[in-house]
């Protein structure tokens, strides 16, 4: 289960996948929040202690799911629960110890709103079943991440943004002191919430300078997580304000951690294809759109990502002159969002400029919404271009000004330049006769050369490096090769058995199971 | 040097900028003590919350040395006084009143990418741009080279001729001459693959030559045959790609193939 923090998806679709989420963590029905809270503290303390960072995964993976249940009661009885009272064991606790301990928790409980104290006594002493009150306070990796939770419940208030922005000034200036390698992935996770807060308080370009300095020091201490939360981050920052330039000199001047896990590289291929889009290099574009679409996380978990990346794809798809599938605008998921895209692709794949013109001022507002609106544009010559091919296919020669009539041209003079410029640039194969004003197509060229032999080479290429990928990416748990030896004896026990009674004659055709 | 010298010098820049013949030496010499002048007081390239009015007047001098070196032909400097704009048209934008230079500005500097043929960096400014992009086509300064390029791309060469004269600002039909060349030149390189032979004359339009003489030179620049008698051009044949099966490299992947089967059987 990655996390799921593609902006969309908060909006939309996401009471489903919740329920689908949770019941991917766990098949049992989710414990309570609290509970659950509680014991994935457990096991942030565990992974520290063990210096096991599958631990703290396991639980920042339930993070999404978790904090949709979450309120300030929860959250609050939590803090509650886990701090040591202060009232406890002042004996065995020096003085100043105690304080501070208190401290801690009262600083987590100033960011929730007080109203939610006075419940939280009752369900203090109603639902409290911990056999004793905990003597020691959680690690501060667990208390990073219950500012983590409280972060994202602060978010899901408008009123309470600018509150959110101090807490996660707060977090940081504390990770900084802190400063330790158990904490980094909770640490990536923190960013994230960081830019939440900023961005929506409106003033995401402030805190550029906060995650260019916090990625350099994440380069320096190779805290691949963070780095790569941080890389996308800023890059979000960027593209957000159409600052595609500094957006690809970030990217030409650090390296995306191989190790980062597979929701921060889909987001990663993401913005990489919306630069490389930008500048025109479709081909490369298309494949980081691709990437971005196989590595992303399931459809109906992030359908908002899901959408965004395939209104990018299917663009650049159109601009390098392919036609998407009918299928993909079928997609329960897609279906909705991209039916405007889905008459622009008949637009172009009918060659007509007037429908892709009345289409394109039709839904413009939704293009420029979703900053796809510039690109779009430049599918003018690919309209042009795919009828221009139409015409070469059904016709062996055909007058200028028929292809001026067909194509909703200005003008015969206009007509004969692009058909050169089409049959230049390889869409057609054919000739101009200028003194009869006609175009004479050619024949088409064999789709069988060496470039099959290329694509087919790429693709074996793909699979093998996904083979060893995935070789290289399964875990062995220690000694659990005995077990499997064990069970491995059992079983040639067992066969010497049977052949022993074959032997013996004890096996006849009637155990054999005919009993016809 | 001090504020008011400034102040003067700034002043008698924009006189001799505004008067109807505005005199380029005069001004060149007058923006290059400016520049001094913006550098010791801090406001070339202003860091920190310098004062509104000071800021206003640094971004007029270096609009108009934007304006000045398209005027002196000098693009190189141009490309220089646009960069130190951008942290005025984009950091500063919300603190200082806009300015009604900056769409010519960035209008230029686009038609300057596109004559340079740099047409990825020509997408990337213009999505930068702080305009929303469907409002791009009321915007006549941001317009002209977005139809441009458009036009060029898809093959409207007669359009983009036919533009030349509709510049929205004096400064725009610098360029125009390059750009006539790039044109030129693609339209020649489209001939070449498209026709066997042309008319003279034909050719002539097609290219947007008046005088036959200036075809000749470029038909010769280019290597076409020139058939005086019959009046036409011959343009010469491509040659016959020859589909070759690449051996070496069939080999050396179905060895790969194989050894990576190995590994995994």
């Amino acid at each position: 289960m990655p996390d799921v923090e593609m902006k969309a998806s908060n909006e939309k679709g996401t009471k489903a996948e919740d329920t689908k989420t949770s019941e991917e963590a766990k098949p049992a029905p989710p414990p309570n929040p609290v509970a659950e809270i509680k014991s994935n503290l457990g096991f942030i303390d565990r992974g520290v202690s063990t210096l096991e960072p599958r631990f703290t995964h396991r639980v920042l993976r339930t993070l999404t799911s978790l904090r949709k249940r979450i309120d300030d009661t929860t959250l609050h009885t939590v803090i509650e629960e886990v701090y040591p009272k202060g009232t406890f064991n002042d004996s065995l606790c020096a003085p100043g110890q105690l304080r501070a301990d208190s401290s801690t928790k009262a600083a987590l409980l100033s960011w929730l709103p007080a109203s939610a104290s006075a419940h939280s006594m009752e369900v203090d002493a109603t639902t409290s079943n911990s056999p004793k009150p905990p003597t020691v306070e959680p690690c501060p990796e667990g208390e990073v991440y219950l500012r983590l939770l409280i972060l994202h419940q602060l978010l899901t208030n408008a009123a309470n943004y600018t509150k959110a922005v101090d807490l996660s000034l707060e977090t940081i200036e504390k990770m900084k002191v802190w400063n330790r390698r158990s904490m980094d992935p909770i640490a990536a996770k923190v960013w994230y919430a960081v830019e939440r807060a900023y961005e929506l308080s409106g003033k995401l370009a402030d805190a550029r300078p906060l995650f260019l300095a916090a990625q350099r020091t994440a380069a320096l201490r190779h805290d691949d997580e963070s780095q790569a939360s941080l890389i996308n981050r800023l890059l979000r920052s960027y593209v957000y304000y159409s600052l595609y330039d500094q957006a690809d000199k970030l990217v030409s001047k650090t390296t995306f951690p191989p190790s980062a896990g597979n929701p921060q590289l889909a987001r990663y291929h993401y913005y990489l294809g919306r630069i490389k889009a930008v500048q025109l290099n479709y081909s490369e574009a298309h494949t980081n759109l691709q990437q971005a679409i196989r590595r992303a996380p399931p459809q109906k978990v992030a359908p908002g990502f899901y959408q965004a990346v395939h209104k990018f794809f299917i663009v650049v798809e159109l601009l390098m002159g392919d036609i998407p599938e009918r299928s993909l605008f079928r997609h329960p998921v897609l279906e909705k969002a991209l039916n405007a895209y889905f008459a622009i692709v008949k637009a172009v794949r009918t060659g007509s400029l007037s429908q892709f013109q009345a289409t394109l001022s039709k839904h413009a507002a939704q293009f420029e919404a979703d900053k796809t609106y510039t690109l779009i544009v430049r599918l003018r010559q690919n309209v042009i271009k795919t009828g221009i091919r139409r015409l070469s296919l059904s016709y062996s020669r055909i007058s200028l000004r028929e292809i001026c009539v067909k194509l909703h041209l200005d003008s015969e003079e206009d007509a004969e330049y692009i058909v050169g410029k089409a049959i230049r640039d390889g869409v057609i194969e054919g000739k101009i006769v200028h003194e009869k004003g006609w175009m004479e197509c050619g024949g088409q060229k064999g789709g069988y050369g060496p470039e099959v032999g290329e694509v087919f080479a790429r693709r074996i290429g793909y699979c093998l490096d996904l083979h060893n990928q995935s070789v290289k990416a399964m875990r062995y748990p220690v000694n659990a090769h005995r077990k499997e030896l064990a069970a491995a004896e059992g079983a040639r026990e067992r066969e010497k058995e049977l052949a022993k009674e074959i032997q013996e004659g004890d096996l006849d055709d009637e155990d054999l199971g005919g009993d016809f | 040097m001090a504020q008011r010298q400034l102040g003067e010098l700034y002043q008698q820049l924009q006189r001799a900028f505004n008067s109807n013949a505005s005199d380029l030496n005069k001004c060149g010499a007058l923006l290059a003590q400016l520049k001094i002048g913006l550098i010791e007081a801090g406001l070339l390239l202003p860091q920190g919350n310098p004062n509104k009015e000071d800021l206003v007047v640094a971004r007029d001098i270096l609009e108009i040395g934007a304006f000045w070196s398209i005027r002196t032909r000098d693009v190189p400097s141009f490309d220089r006084y646009f960069a130190q704009l951008q942290t005025f048209y984009t950091d500063y934008s919300s603190l200082l009143p806009p300015s009604k230079r900056e769409f010519p500005i960035r209008g230029l500097n686009l038609i300057r990418l596109l004559t340079q043929n740099r047409i990825a960096d020509f997408h990337t400014t213009l999505e930068s741009l702080p305009i929303r992009a469907d409002e791009i086509a009321d915007n006549p300064y941001i317009s002209h080279p977005v139809n441009l390029e458009r036009w060029l791309m898809e093959g409207s060469y007669s359009k983009v001729w036919n533009a030349r004269e509709e510049a929205p600002a004096e400064e725009y039909k610098f360029f125009v001459d390059s750009l006539m060349g790039t044109i030129r030149n693609e339209i020649a390189s489209c001939e070449e693959a498209a026709y066997e032979s042309l008319p003279l004359r034909d050719a002539a339009t097609l290219l947007f030559f008046t005088k036959q003489s200036d075809l000749l030179r470029f038909a010769e620049q280019r290597k076409w045959q020139v058939n005086l008698v019959a009046g036409s051009l011959t343009f010469a044949k491509k040659d016959e790609e020859k589909l070759e099966i690449p051996k070496q490299k069939l080999i050396a992947a179905s060895l790969a193939y194989a050894r990576e089967l190995e590994q995994i059987v």
